[in-house]
């Protein structure tokens, strides 16, 4: 390298270095700007919310007094419906995701249902609600309001989010896995079951993750299959009227008494609390899955 | 139909007959007839893209998971067609085992790996039979000592070298008739190439070993049969010690010297 070359280099170094540190600077701006967000959201409602989170609040249910509102019934609810969510969208979204990505054949039919499930996971909640309330409530009209419906309703939204979260986890295991289990004798089907798919399984759980959570703070696609009535008591099975934690909140922040502010915020602790332990569940059993070899 | 190669009077254990490979349109394999011994390790030599691992791959139809790829003539596995319809792909393959080019153990542990296709096949009623066969096969692979107070540590967790005979071990854990081997040392140092070559050999007469190489001195090494493939025939196909000393075809002849290739 001769002294010119040299010469150049160094002339460019500062600009360079320069670069690097604005590159920095903006990167470390964009973070600070997220987590004051965020900071700012969690003190204003843990600020607002603290003072009305008490043991009464936590194991009443929904009352036209302030005083004597609590979450349960809510928080019921949206367990309930969570659960009908999760047990159809889950198996149907991997057996879905599975079948695309290891049986199907590439042809024109698999490809306009590819498409159509990447436009489904695309579509606007409230088209959701809508089709709830044409298909499922049409055919059992006396589960208005039920955590059932809402589940069927949230799980047809969270399902392609798993279609399409589990095919890329499918498709990100070596090849050379499936050679060789095919090899040794094993079936397509214990191929994906032996190894295929344990393997992916903390890439879709990543994915329903997103989902659920996802579906747990959705409101709009509820209001239209009459999740928003006035319920005073906790949901006693999956078919009874029931609240969700995000509609409870839409409607107390829509109360005119003071004294639904302080409650509107403690159930967005609630709310929060329960996405917390939701995602906590989903990282540890994923984790778990990792771990195991 | 074209004339086989063929060399022995025994009965051979595979006996291909005509066979072309194709990719879509294009013919990877081009109507090649070979039979294979039971008593010998058979080599397939020749330069990239001649096609030998595409012909390997036939054997135990791993073909079949292509898109695209397919098959025509026919192989026999003692006399009976492999490509026949209504043959189970799953007993074939239990029959003709493969070490693949790149090690691929399960994640999965040591002993997990080994006992994976005795299980999934039900050959041991019972879980000290099962340790029987992983224990043997291992030993058989050369890497019983190696691995005898480690079992359940994960297979991935092997150097390259071990890998690779830990997957031999998982071929011969179900006891197959054939064990195809593609370039089973193209990614392994020379000391675990050589541990390998050395395995191969004493595995030679307890199975039909079909190798492919890119090593001509590994074909040299470890082979008594060689079949020199050339853009998706066979060139030549005869006892190593003669292919290499004195080949018939020119193109056999500068392929060795290493004029092409």
């Amino acid at each position: 390298m001769n002294s010119t070359h040299q010469q150049r280099i160094a002339a460019r170094l500062a600009s360079r270095h320069g670069a690097e540190r604005r590159f920095r600077a903006l990167g470390f701006f964009s973070v600070a700007l997220s987590a004051l967000v965020l900071g700012f959201l969690l003190f204003t409602i843990l600020r607002n919310g603290i003072p009305g989170l008490d043991w009464g609040f936590l194991t009443a249910s929904d009352a036209t007094d302030p005083a004597k509102v609590g979450i349960w019934g809510a928080l019921k609810g949206s367990m309930m419906t969570m659960v009908v969510t999760l047990a159809l969208a889950f198996p149907v979204g991997v057996f879905a995701a599975v079948y695309l990505e290891e049986f199907a054949p590439k042809n024109r039919w698999t490809e306009l249902i590819e498409v159509s499930i990447n436009n489904l996971a695309a579509v606007p909640s409230i088209i959701f609600g809508l089709l709830g309330l044409a298909v499922f409530l049409a055919l059992f009209p006396n589960w208005r309001s039920a955590p059932l419906i809402g589940g069927m309703t949230l799980a047809l939204m969270t399902m392609p989010v798993i279609v399409i979260s589990g095919r890329n986890a499918i498709k990100a295991v070596p090849p050379s896995i499936r050679d060789a289990a095919l090899a040794i004798g094993a079936s397509p089907v214990q191929t994906v079951f032996h190894h295929v798919l344990p393997l992916a399984l903390p890439g879709i759980l990543t994915g329903t993750i997103i989902g659920m959570a996802r579906a747990l703070g959705e409101t709009a696609p509820l209001l239209m299959i009459g999740m928003k009535a006035f319920v005073a008591t906790p949901p006693e099975g999956f078919t009874s009227p029931s609240s969700v934690l995000p509609v409870q909140i839409f409607l107390w922040s829509d109360e005119i008494d003071r004294g639904f502010v302080e409650r509107t915020s403690a159930a967005i602790i609630v709310l929060l609390a329960f996405l917390l332990v939701m995602n906590g569940v989903a990282i540890y059993l994923r984790n778990r899955f990792e771990n195991r070899w | 139909m074209t004339k086989p190669h063929e060399l022995d009077p025994v009965t051979p254990r595979l006996a291909a007959r005509d066979v072309s490979v194709f990719y879509g349109d294009k013919r990877a394999i081009d109507n090649v007839s070979i039979d294979i011994a039971d008593e010998y390790v058979t080599a397939f030599i020749g330069p990239s893209g001649c096609g030998k691992s595409t012909f390997l791959r036939s054997f135990n139809r791993m073909n079949d998971t292509i898109a695209g790829a397919r098959v025509e003539g026919s192989i026999a596995l003692d006399g009976e067609d492999i490509y026949k319809s209504g043959m189970d792909v799953v007993q074939l393959r239990a029959r003709v085992g493969m070490v693949f080019q790149k090690p691929n153990p399960f994640p999965k542990t040591i002993y997990e790996n080994v006992a994976y296709g005795p299980r999934i096949h039900g050959l041991s009623s019972n879980k000290a039979e099962l340790d029987e066969v992983v224990e043997r096969s291992l030993q058989r692979a050369g890497l019983w000592d190696e691995v005898k107070d480690r079992l359940s540590d994960s297979g991935t967790a092997l150097s390259g070298g071990q890998q690779q005979r830990l997957c031999i071990a998982r071929a011969i854990a179900v006891d197959p008739e054939v064990i195809l081997m593609d370039e089973p040392c193209s990614a392994l140092d020379p000391i675990a190439t050589a541990k390998i070559e050395e395995l191969i050999s004493e595995l030679r007469g307890k199975y039909a070993i079909v190798i492919v190489t890119h090593s001509m001195q590994q074909a040299a090494r470890v082979s008594q049969r060689t079949a020199f493939f050339h853009l998706g025939k066979i060139v030549e196909y005869g006892k190593t010690s003669e292919i290499f000393t004195n080949p018939r075809e020119e193109r056999t002849k500068d392929y060795i010297t290493g004029r092409y290739g």
